[in-house]
């Protein structure tokens, strides 16, 4: 199967077999982040990711260059299998629907991690994961 | 079944009978609490009783929630005292909190780590230091027995695959990927130095960025599966169960979607972690802790340990304590400026560990104040921990962007580099190395409060237990057969937090206490 970028709809369609609980409004148009709120926001993924290039892998891989990057592609050497086949590019869409559904998307994947209900903050994190790059 | 249920000589009948009447008031009392109460969202933390179950759909000796180092401890101590331990685990991931934290162990009294590396330590020597930055909270018993048994639990920890580099590390904060030992806490902070002497007691196995837990926990649950121990994962614990005494006869679990009950011969061990991801119990218990953020700790810190204790009739202990580590270091350089409450007052040894800075500045400070510092020791850049509440070239200019009282900053800083500038801090006795005065404009003011700064918090309050773990009712008594380990018991660590590895040391020690004295239980 070839690595190709999932458009959101497409992505929803393809996932919801799996995805029956979910109650996401996976085509509302994402809300404004702004970045001071996702700097604290961010804070409680810092037990497991940091973004800042100087840091590196943690518990979970480095957040550098999130976007555009191919799903458990790193070399972080503890990524699950379900990551790793996973096939994904990381879009903002994406990870506003992972963040919005973890443990039913990308089900088996080492993040444990409660649900970022709150869309706007989910707008935060993203703004704020934009910045890390060259 | 259980012991108190008959009569002995050193327990006369007519105690006992009271006793049980008194922990069936008490069941009753937390039934009709947890049924009425909203923290109950997990309705069904009441525990159930005996009889109302129709049979038993397994069976083992030492039945343990939760997969975090308190939990394997035990089964691995249980295993080799010959006994079985099944360990459930909620997530499809082990090893909890303690898996994702740095993996320090606080050990000391001269273990082979510190004799190797030079370091002169004595059980004396740590216990002084434990029990003098846990102040008025100390847990004394506790502290005399894991001080007294560090050396052992290093020991174990050999025995059971951890492995440490022969390598010590100078640095406040563990960054360095290939040492073992360092000075994890405030051992040479003002007065702790003069009470105690300071060696560096932080044992962790070698890792990149703080990630030693993972290594530590993978070694550790690997033991326990070798030694036989059953470790069961995405099995979520429900309720107790209890005999017509209130001692423990075992849980009720949800395992694929069916209900299922497993007899616990010798015990049940809550190690389920603490309630830093309870929102109602965190605004309830900890209403400091709750202007924190980061949450800090895996996403099972739901409470839920704790309140099935609870609902069994366990008393809980400093609920109100955690830690709120404030790491304003690394670099370590910006500690030579100074710390203010929000009258402009210096408030603390900047050099303190990060969590007694944390302490300091949302207990004590009420969440106000700033870290002040000049051009030589400001943040290399912008930096994710703080932001910049005020900057500017002169420090009056600075004291009034802040609002603070006329002077006063002025005066604070005047008072610190007429000492700084010899190498002495009379107010606070910082060490030397992190004294110099401040000059050079421009002046920068960080906001220290827990709405803009990094604050990682954490929850030490749990259920109260014995030294051998064993969870204590209202009474003062143990309740027989049931036992909680770390976070879901209050242990050795207190509020302030005063050195890493306090927790993973108290997880893995009590642990193996309770599953110890489970297998000398009479059943």
């Amino acid at each position: 199967m070839k690595t190709s970028r999932f458009s959101l709809p497409g992505l929803a369609l393809a996932m919801l077999a799996g995805l029956a609980q979910a109650q996401v409004p996976v085509q509302a148009p994402m809300p404004v982040g702004d970045v001071e709120r996702g700097r604290l926001a961010f804070a409680a993924c810092r037990t497991c990711h940091y973004p800042e290039s100087y840091v590196g892998h943690h518990n979970g891989p480095t957040l550098f260059k999130l976007f555009g990057r191919k799903a458990g592609s790193t070399d972080f050497a503890y990524y699950s299998k379900v990551m790793q086949t996973s096939e994904l590019v990381w879009t903002p869409e994406l990870l506003d629907f992972w963040l919005a559904n973890p443990g039913v998307f990308l089900k088996g994947s080492s993040m444990v991690s409660p649900p970022v209900r709150s869309a706007p903050e989910r707008a935060d994190l993203i703004v704020y994961l934009k910045q890390f790059r060259d | 079944m259980s012991l108190e249920s008959k009569p002995t000589p050193d327990t006369p009948a007519p105690l006992s009978a009271e006793v049980g009447k008194r922990r069936r008031f008490l069941q009753a009392g937390a039934g009709l609490l947890a049924a009425g109460s909203s923290l109950s969202s997990s309705a069904a933390t009441a525990a159930l009783r005996r009889q109302d179950i129709k049979q038993w759909d397994e069976e083992t000796d030492l039945l343990i929630m939760g997969s975090g180092i308190g939990g394997i401890a035990a089964a691995i101590e249980a295993r080799r005292q010959g006994q079985r331990a099944l360990v459930l685990e909620k997530f499809h991931v082990l090893g909890g909190s303690s898996a994702l934290s740095g993996g320090v162990c606080y050990l000391g009294g001269g273990t082979p780590l510190q004799k190797a590396l030079g370091f002169e330590d004595s059980v004396e020597a740590m216990r002084d230091f434990m029990l003098a930055a846990s102040g008025l909270h100390a847990p004394k018993e506790k502290i005399a027995q894991y001080c007294e048994g560090s050396l052992a639990l290093f020991d174990w920890l050999v025995d059971n695959g951890v492995r440490y580099a022969q390598q010590f590390s100078a640095e406040k904060e563990l960054s360095h990927k290939a040492a073992s030992l360092y000075y994890c806490g405030g051992e040479k902070n003002a007065p702790f130095r003069t009470l105690a002497r300071p060696a560096p007691r932080g044992h962790v196995p070698p890792a990149e960025n703080q990630t030693g837990g993972r290594e530590l926990m993978r070694v550790l649950t690997a033991s326990a599966r070798q030694l036989g121990a059953q470790i069961r994962t995405e099995v979520e614990v429900r309720q107790l169960v209890l005999e017509s005494d209130g001692s423990v006869a075992g849980l009720r679990v949800s395992q694929a979607g069916r209900l299922r009950h497993i007899r616990a011969r010798r015990g049940v061990v809550l190690a389920a972690g603490g309630f830093i991801h309870n929102d109602e119990m965190l605004a309830l218990f900890a209403p400091e802790l709750n202007r924190c953020r980061p949450r800090w700790g895996h996403a099972g810190h739901q409470g839920i340990g704790i309140l099935m204790g609870m609902a069994a009739g366990g008393r809980t202990l400093r609920m109100d304590h955690g830690f709120a580590v404030l790491p304003l270091y690394p670099p370590e350089s910006v500690l030579k400026g100074v710390v203010v409450n929000e009258k402009g007052q210096r408030c603390i040894a900047e050099d303190s560990y990060y969590g007694v800075i944390g302490h300091e500045m949302l207990y004590r400070q009420a969440g106000r104040g700033s870290l002040i510092v000049d051009a030589d020791c400001d943040y290399p850049g912008t930096d994710y921990r703080v932001v910049v509440q005020a900057r500017d070239a002169s420090l009056s200019g600075l004291a009034r962007q802040l609002n603070l009282p006329e002077g006063m900053l002025e005066q604070t800083v005047a008072y610190y580099n007429s000492h700084a500038s010899h190498g002495r801090d009379p107010l606070f006795g910082k060490q030397a190395e992190y004294l110099a005065p401040l000059l050079k404009p421009p002046f920068t003011a960080y906001d220290l409060s827990p709405e803009k700064a990094f604050y990682a918090t954490q929850t030490f309050g749990g259920l109260d237990t014995t030294v051998d773990g064993e969870v204590i009712n209202a009474w003062g008594e143990a309740i027989p057969g049931l036992y909680a380990a770390g976070r879901c018991s209050a242990g050795l660590p207190v509020a302030p937090y005063y050195a890493s590895g306090l927790s993973i040391g108290d997880g893995c020690f009590f642990g193996r206490r309770a599953a110890t004295h489970a297998a000398r239980r009479k059943v």
